[in-house]
């Protein structure tokens, strides 16, 4: 089943996500990418209804870039969280809400300093040390609670995802196999092997 | 009552609906007559719409009608019952599916084309709803058809499965009914797309979908290569096939198969399942020689392992 | 509907012009000069600049937009009505790639851009863009450098080079006496600023140009940058007065010996 993760660290915001992409009780996919990219400094991993997600993401990849465009500057973090959040309330709200929960992590380049936010479809939005979507979540929060550190450097950061990761293979009967890594810091976002 | 309410309210979801279809009107020319919006219409004013059943909720309305799971002797049968494949390798795309059409128990035809021909080059296969996938193809095809004519140049794989997805997305939780592969090549080379009416669209090497995908994948994905020849791939294709109508009672009688190469599709056959079992797909490129049935395979072959002099005796 | 015949300002006058959008190229004729040179595997867009005023900060003045990644627009005439066409366009290149996931072709958003400026002649209540545009860029897997450029009646056409807005009539005679195919980024940034000096007079500081080199590399050259091809150019021009100044006392010099001579052998 679906499950994403993501970790602050000092300096970067790892994302991770599943790469399957299911229907009933087939694997369609293996090798699917559910975090997108939006500006140089943020990253946004999703999962939900399937459609809805690819659908919001989209929509909201594009908003992002255009406001870009725009004002040839990047939304930072929180702003970009915020209106995220926000299309979300609106679309809940609406005749044809998008089901799609959401980990943003991005790295603020005014303040040096990384943000997480936890967001769900009904629009609830919060800022996190460390957060999970998904069947996974049961068993990484408690983890990361336990391990996890603010101040952890990347590799120390990447450890600690990889507990998160092999303790839903471990006790998760629906475990995904394979998830995709992706690290935001100063330098901007790039993909990680575990 | 609430009709009344919402007539005059300005904050229901309705009237926000309203408001942005007047905003829309105000723009007397559409951007298609100019042939922008991607050629394809701008999203804020959605895609053409048919009419829907004027009920309170016709998505609930529908199911009442097509769910013959809950009441057999429903007005409106849908065909689930199918399997179809397609996957990419270095020779273009492969395209197998069955022929047969079920409603509930009973084999309403055994030559369906489940290949629907979208254009020389565009092929999408069915799943689901036969209507819902004849009817929106079709429809895709006459626009693939004029983004050629606007902007001088074939529609990409990518761009005609992202008008499908787009499309049926727009009908979500109204009772749409497909499962398909938009197959293709463009000038990224073969590719094939996987949509289907909850609005997913994946892109892939190789997909099979229908009751007898989990037969025709068992198959499939250990034959497959990137690298097969043209005669192997066509031949893992009808195999596939035959492996699912043979175990999967809903789906069976023929086997109809494609290539999509460079210069465009090709139709290569139509193979009977049954005589696939026994004599094989006959004399066509690739074809082992005899049946693909186990029995046929294995015969005067068996597991017994007596000692030697047991045997010998 | 009523609104729909008893709103328009445009319509035909008896002998079959519009007026407005006659009007409309008019405030194009009057807007800053924009050049574009096509060549070989480049193409450049020259503006000229405004003065800005001692108190105004120059970087709010923008001339050369960035469309999408790969797209670049100049335009010449009112300002403000550029905005508002850009703006639609940039919605555009993103509603695209979200339609089609590819990103635009620069033939596709350059009609784009052509369809608005139409509608704007042909709805009530409106009045025509008051710009032309110059549109450079590549399009996506493919690496021929494209121009094109498009009028306030709708108008879109492909060129190797091309100038609107001030004086555009001259710089066009000059870069159709000195265009050739295949030409090199330095050369065709050379051709840029030699064009825009026959109608810029203030030389460097003035004129602002963009170099696309490829799908989405773009540059925006410094001043240092064009202020030494200005006076490069200078140089040459300085070297070819100079050239031409010493034929003609060589000319004149001759006609004078010879001048002299037959003198001489009438005297003989």
């Amino acid at each position: 089943m679906e499950t994403s993760f993501a970790i602050t660290g000092k300096g970067y915001v790892i994302v991770a996500a599943d790469t399957t992409a299911s229907r009933s009780i087939v694997k369609m996919k293996v090798d699917e990418d559910k975090i997108k990219t939006l500006s140089p400094h943020l990253l946004m991993a999703y999962s939900g209804e399937p459609g809805d997600t690819m659908q919001f993401a989209e929509y909201v990849e594009r908003n992002i870039r255009l406001y870009q465009i725009r004002n040839l500057y990047a939304l930072r973090p929180s702003a970009a969280a915020s209106w995220i959040r926000r299309s979300l309330a609106e679309s809940i709200r609406s005749r044809k809400p998008y089901a799609v929960n959401l980990l943003l992590g991005g790295y603020d380049t005014a303040t040096h300093t990384p943000h997480l936010y936890w967001v769900d479809y009904l629009g609830t939005m919060t800022e996190v040390p460390f957060g999970a979507h998904g069947y996974g979540s049961y068993f990484a929060l408690s983890l990361l609670d336990r391990y996890h550190d603010p101040e952890a450097s990347l590799e120390e950061g990447l450890a600690t995802l990889k507990r998160c990761i092999e303790e839903v293979s471990k006790r998760l009967v629906v475990a995904p196999g394979n998830y995709k890594v992706k690290v935001v810091d100063k330098n901007g976002v790039r993909e990680v092997e575990l | 009552m609430n009709t009344f309410a919402d007539r005059f309210s300005t904050t229901t979801a309705a009237s926000q609906l309203r408001h942005a279809q007047k905003l829309a009107e105000e723009e007397e020319f559409d951007a298609t007559m100019w042939g922008s919006s991607a050629g394809f219409g701008s999203l804020t004013k959605g895609v053409p719409t048919f009419t829907v059943p004027a009920v309170p909720d016709p998505t609930a309305f529908l199911r009442l009608h097509t769910d013959d799971h809950a009441d057999p002797s429903c007005r409106i049968k849908i065909k689930h019952g199918t399997t179809t494949l397609a996957f990419r390798f270095q020779g273009g795309v492969i395209v197998a599916v069955d022929s047969r059409a079920t409603a509930g128990s009973y084999i309403a035809s055994g030559t369906v084309k489940k290949v629907i021909e979208i254009n020389p080059y565009l092929l999408g296969t069915m799943a689901g709803g036969a209507a819902d996938c004849q009817f929106w193809e079709t429809y895709l095809g006459m626009h693939c058809r004029l983004h050629e004519l606007r902007n001088r140049e074939r529609i990409s794989v990518s761009a005609a499965s992202k008008y499908l997805s787009n499309l049926v997305y727009s009908y979500k939780g109204m009772g749409l009914s497909m499962g398909t592969m938009i197959c293709g090549w463009d000038k990224t080379g073969p590719a094939v797309f996987y949509v289907d009416s909850d609005g997913t669209r994946l892109k892939g090497d190789l997909f099979a979908v229908g009751s007898g995908s989990t037969f025709a994948y068992g198959v499939l994905d250990q034959g497959y290569r990137w690298d097969l020849t043209d005669e192997e791939a066509q031949e893992l294709g009808r195999r596939s096939i035959y492996a699912a109508g043979h175990r999967d009672a809903f789906s069976g009688n023929t086997c109809n198969l494609y290539h999509v190469k460079e210069a465009g599709w090709t139709f290569l056959g139509n193979y009977d399942i049954s005589q696939m079992h026994y004599e094989g797909p006959g004399d066509v490129p690739g074809a082992p020689g005899g049946g693909y049935g186990y029995d046929i395979r294995v015969e005067g072959r068996n597991s017994s392992d007596p000692p030697e002099e047991a045997a010998a005796a | 509907m009523s609104r729909s015949y008893d709103r328009a300002l445009t319509v035909f006058s008896p002998d079959g012009h519009l007026f407005q959008v006659e009007y409309a190229l008019e405030a194009v004729r009057k807007g800053t000069c924009a050049v574009g040179v096509r060549g070989k595997d480049v193409v450049v867009l020259g503006v000229e600049k405004k003065s800005v005023l001692q108190l105004q900060d120059p970087r709010t003045v923008r001339k050369v937009v960035m469309l999408d990644d790969h797209i670049c627009l100049a335009f010449a005439g009112l300002t403000a009505d550029g905005r508002v066409l850009i703006d639609k366009a940039r919605i555009e290149c993103q509603s695209h790639r979200l339609t089609v996931e590819d990103p635009v072709t620069v033939e596709y958003i350059t009609r784009h851009i052509a369809g608005i400026q139409q509608r704007y002649t042909q709805s009530g209540g409106v009045r025509p863009f008051g710009i032309s545009t110059l549109i450079i860029g590549f399009d996506p897997h493919d690496n021929r450098p494209r121009l094109y450029q498009t009028e306030p009646s709708g108008i879109y056409s492909a060129w190797k080079a091309n100038a609107i807005g001030r004086s555009s009539k001259t710089v066009r005679e000059f870069l159709e006496k000195n265009h050739k195919d295949d030409l090199s980024r330095e050369e065709s940034i050379k051709l840029t600023v030699k064009s825009l000096l026959e109608v810029v007079q203030t030389g460097a500081k003035n004129i602002e140009i963009s170099v696309m080199e490829g799908y989405g590399k773009v540059t925006n050259l410094e001043l240092s940058e064009i202020e030494a091809i200005v006076s490069e150019i200078e140089r040459e021009k300085e070297a070819e007065a100079e050239r031409k100044r010493s034929r003609l006392a060589a000319t004149a010099a001759g006609q004078a010996a010879m001048a002299s001579r037959a003198a001489d052998t009438q005297a003989g």
